[in-house]
């Protein structure tokens, strides 16, 4: 415990964690079926697209900057696949031009915001904008229809969201490998240091010989695939695209993110915590469902928990430095 | 009432750790320019900001037109009084027009609106005072050129009544053509009986305007008179005067071929013209004041300033820099001025710092962390540097200003660096750091490398250089061999504008 408490950020992370262990305790006295099988599972498939935009939006704000398109480049990426299997295109291929799309956006706000150096806040909200018109415009201001019942099309569903080994489902196993090479990339690579590194200082960066433009685009398009992913999980569940797919999962992301004690100043934070993250945000999704509580209502509290949550953060962390001012070695 | 307009006498001011100004007196009579000169760090500023209430004094009395100033002045008091201070970064808000600014704060309202035609009327008139007929009140002031905004900001000094005016470098930004404008408007608020405190570092524009001077060192007052009664000589002898002792470690070396070589660098407005040579085994010094485009020089040689022209030579070829990685890629370092801003990402780990530049050594082709050669690579840093520190995983920002400073220096030598530039090493940290900090440099010397170190303290770059190259506006004036400098040499040297060069 205390080995693990000396890794920085640990700490957040701890009480992100605790965080879930009290809300599942909450719920399950809420409501026997909370802790039953199926709710479980059911709940540990939710938390997919919300750990998959939490691990984007995270490492985006681990660089100091924000990526406000990833609800849309999600849309986009359901909408695009549906629409090419619905024409007929193989759907492995329809998934992979919808790969190479999402990717370009990532590209594009790397651009603009590593080398033409626009505020990451209204360079991405240009292409948050610009992908949502593109969503919507793929299949002519439509949702598609189903995207049927071929071998591919249903390895596709079984692949990202109804599929199982045992009680785990293949789109958890998914989402865990890719929260694996990530967390692998920001704890144990050469370009993980470097995002943390232009996110806590870039000109000192600059100045070491970190190519801040390359770093930054990194950031994007691993921000591009988690949504691009997230995507085809919204629309393997649905079956179909949906132009609406994806509205404000680019503040889920930051949710999942801050919750799990990643700062969205830059430079500090750990991926692990994006897991309890994305947990908190589920388990109050799914918990007050079962508990009946109406949707308006619903949103009221979470938000009020959200804010709760990272407020006591902050009230920790500062009260720290408050108590004892660290002392120069 | 007494013959001054304002009198300090014993000024005393201690911060932390340090005794800024001690015993300090200044006087200055109405319709008189005096100047006030030291060194950078004999504490003019600190002295200036104290008449005019931004600092409180600790000890001492201050006395404006004959009335004794009883307790703590502060900023509001000391305008009431008539002290007004045109700083050297003009404090003007750019957006706003000629009249709003002069009028901030102190806005003309009538019925609850804004009174835009009076307030513009008495801008008019207070410019017209200086001579100033070509002034639109309704112009943006960040529209008018630097010279302009000055004179926007004396004319709001007379708006507010001001008697005591403090000049600080008020020439140091300005154009020959600009500089004869402000001359001439300093003579106008002579003949009007305003008392004005002119400091600048261009000794030789004084004898345009100055009638007395006061001349201050190491935060101690070291004289005052006529400034008929001193010879230029004189004035830079009582400005440097310290003695110089041998409290720096200078280890002889061997010096090699020319490493570096600069031809003709010209980058934004701070590097004109640049050329010069360095040398294996040698430690070359840049000199200068703040200002003189130093800085701006190391930053353009390591690619993180865009060059406009001229070429560097490293062993005789030519190489092309575009951005730090391309220096360091040739073997060419530079840890920067400022630790904090520049040189440091404060909230990552000491081991992230020292290891960040030297990531391709570490992780070699895959990309993958090797913690073995990281730790061999801090272990050796933090043994060869003295670093105290309870651990690499601690912030670098918890560590003393020269501990970081050591960081900053220890990341560099980890990779077989060619030149390692080095910008005010021992800005800001205390002496037993400094000296390590020399004998760092000293071993780099000695290894063969070619160390640049740019310092703004004389003894220190006296004391550790080779050779000493002084930058004044943007341009090398000089080059004295550091066996042979004096202070008196290189301040020459340092303060030679192209206009009026002596």
């Amino acid at each position: 415990m205390k080995k693990l408490l000396s890794v920085r950020g640990m700490a957040s992370v701890l009480t992100a964690f605790a965080g879930v262990v009290i809300l599942m305790i909450i719920f399950s006295i809420m409501n026997k079926n909370f802790m039953g099988r199926n709710n479980l599972m059911s709940l540990s498939r939710s938390i997919c697209p919300y750990l998959l935009v939490g691990i984007g939006q995270g490492i985006v704000c681990i660089t100091g900057n924000i990526d406000l398109s990833i609800g849309s480049v999600l849309g986009m990426s359901a909408m695009i696949s549906a629409t090419l299997i619905c024409n007929g295109v193989n759907p492995i291929v329809a998934i992979l031009i919808d790969l190479v799309a999402c990717l370009a956006v990532g590209l594009v706000n790397g651009a603009l915001v590593g080398k033409f150096k626009l505020p990451p806040f209204i360079g991405t909200l240009g292409t948050m904008t610009i992908c949502r018109g593109l969503a919507e415009l793929v299949n002519g201001n439509y949702n598609t229809g189903d995207i049927g019942t071929a071998p591919l099309a249903t390895l596709i569903r079984d692949l990202f969201y109804y599929g199982k080994v045992g009680v785990i489902y293949y789109g958890v196993i998914i989402t865990l490998l890719i929260w694996f090479c990530f967390n692998y990339l920001m704890n144990y690579t050469r370009t993980g240091r470097h995002i943390y590194a232009i996110g806590s200082n870039v000109d000192a960066s600059r100045l070491s010989g970190v190519d801040v433009f390359k770093t930054t685009t990194v950031a994007y398009l691993i921000s591009a695939f988690c949504s691009y992913v997230a995507g085809l999980v919204v629309m393997a569940a649905a079956g179909m695209g949906s132009m609406q797919a994806g509205l404000s999962y680019e503040m889920y992301g930051v949710a999942a993110a801050v919750i799990g004690g990643i700062s969205t100043l830059g430079g500090s934070g750990l991926l692990v915590g994006v897991i309890a993250g994305a947990g908190v945000w589920a388990i109050l999704q799914n918990g007050l469902t079962l508990a009946n509580v109406p949707v308006a209502m619903r949103n009221i509290i979470i938000g009020l928990i959200v804010v709760g949550c990272v407020l006591l953060d902050i009230m920790r962390r500062s009260g720290i430095k408050l108590g004892g001012k660290k002392k120069p070695v | 009432m007494s013959e001054y307009a304002v009198e300090m006498e014993h000024i005393t001011k201690i911060f932390p750790g340090v005794k800024a100004l001690d015993d300090v007196q200044l006087r200055v009579k109405p319709g008189e320019v005096m100047a006030l000169l030291g060194e950078n760090g004999a504490g003019k500023s600190t002295l200036m900001k104290i008449m005019s209430g931004v600092y409180t004094r600790d000890a001492g009395e201050i006395t404006i037109f004959g009335k004794k100033v009883a307790g703590d002045l502060n900023t509001k008091q000391a305008q009431e009084m008539g002290v007004a201070i045109i700083h050297q970064e003009l404090n003007m808000c750019n957006h706003l027009s000629v009249a709003a600014n002069m009028f901030l704060g102190r806005e003309i309202v009538k019925n609850g609106r804004l009174d835009k035609a009076e307030m513009n009327k008495q801008a008019v008139e207070e410019l017209a005072k200086l001579g100033i007929k070509d002034i639109d009140p309704d112009a943006a002031v960040g529209d008018l050129t630097v010279g302009r905004q000055q004179m926007v900001e004396i004319a709001k000094a007379l708006l507010i009544k001001a008697k005591i005016l403090i000049m600080d470098e008020p020439s140091s930004a300005l154009s020959n053509a600009e500089i004869t404008e402000m001359f001439r408007i300093v003579k106008e608020l002579r003949s009007m009986g305003t008392a004005i405190v002119y400091i600048s570092h261009r000794l030789q524009e004084l004898h345009h305007i100055v009638d007395s001077v006061t001349i201050m060192r190491d935060g101690r007052y070291i004289t005052e008179g006529k400034f008929t009664d001193f010879t230029m000589d004189q004035i830079i002898a009582n400005m440097v005067g310290r003695e110089i002792t041998n409290q720096f470690p200078r280890d002889d070396a061997n010096r090699g071929d020319v490493v570096l070589e600069v031809k003709n660098l010209n980058a934004g407005r701070m590097v004109k013209d640049v050329s010069f040579k360095a040398y294996a085994g040698e430690v070359l010094g840049f000199s200068g004041l703040v200002g003189a485009g130093r800085t701006e020089t190391m930053r353009a040689i390591f690619g993180a300033d865009r060059i406009d022209s001229g070429q560097i030579f490293l062993d005789g070829k030519e190489i092309v820099i575009k951005s730090p990685i391309d220096a360091i890629k040739n073997g060419i370092v530079l840890a920067p001025e400022d630790r904090k801003l520049e040189g440091l990402c404060t909230k990552l780990t000491i081991r992230d710092n020292i290891a960040l530049p030297n990531l391709d050594l570490i992780c070699g082709k895959s990309g993958h962390i090797n913690k073995q050669i990281e730790n061999e690579m801090i272990d050796k840093g933090q043994k060869s540097l003295t670093i105290k520190m309870a651990s690499a995983d601690v912030e670098a920002g918890s560590l003393s200003g020269g501990n970081q400073q050591k960081i900053v220096v220890a990341k560099w030598l980890a990779r077989n660096s060619r030149v390692v530039i080095l910008d005010e090493p021992t800005r800001g940290i205390d002496v037993s750091a400094k000296v390590e900090i020399y004998q760092i440099i000293n071993k780099l010397k000695k290894a063969g490398i070619c160390v640049i170190v740019v310092s703004s303290e004389l003894p220190e770059v006296m004391g550790i250089s080779d050779r000493i190259l002084v930058m004044c506006n943007g341009r090398i004036t000089g080059e004295v061999d550091a066996r042979e400098a004096t202070e008196a040499m290189i301040m020459t040297h340092a303060t030679q504008f192209g206009d009026n060069a002596a």
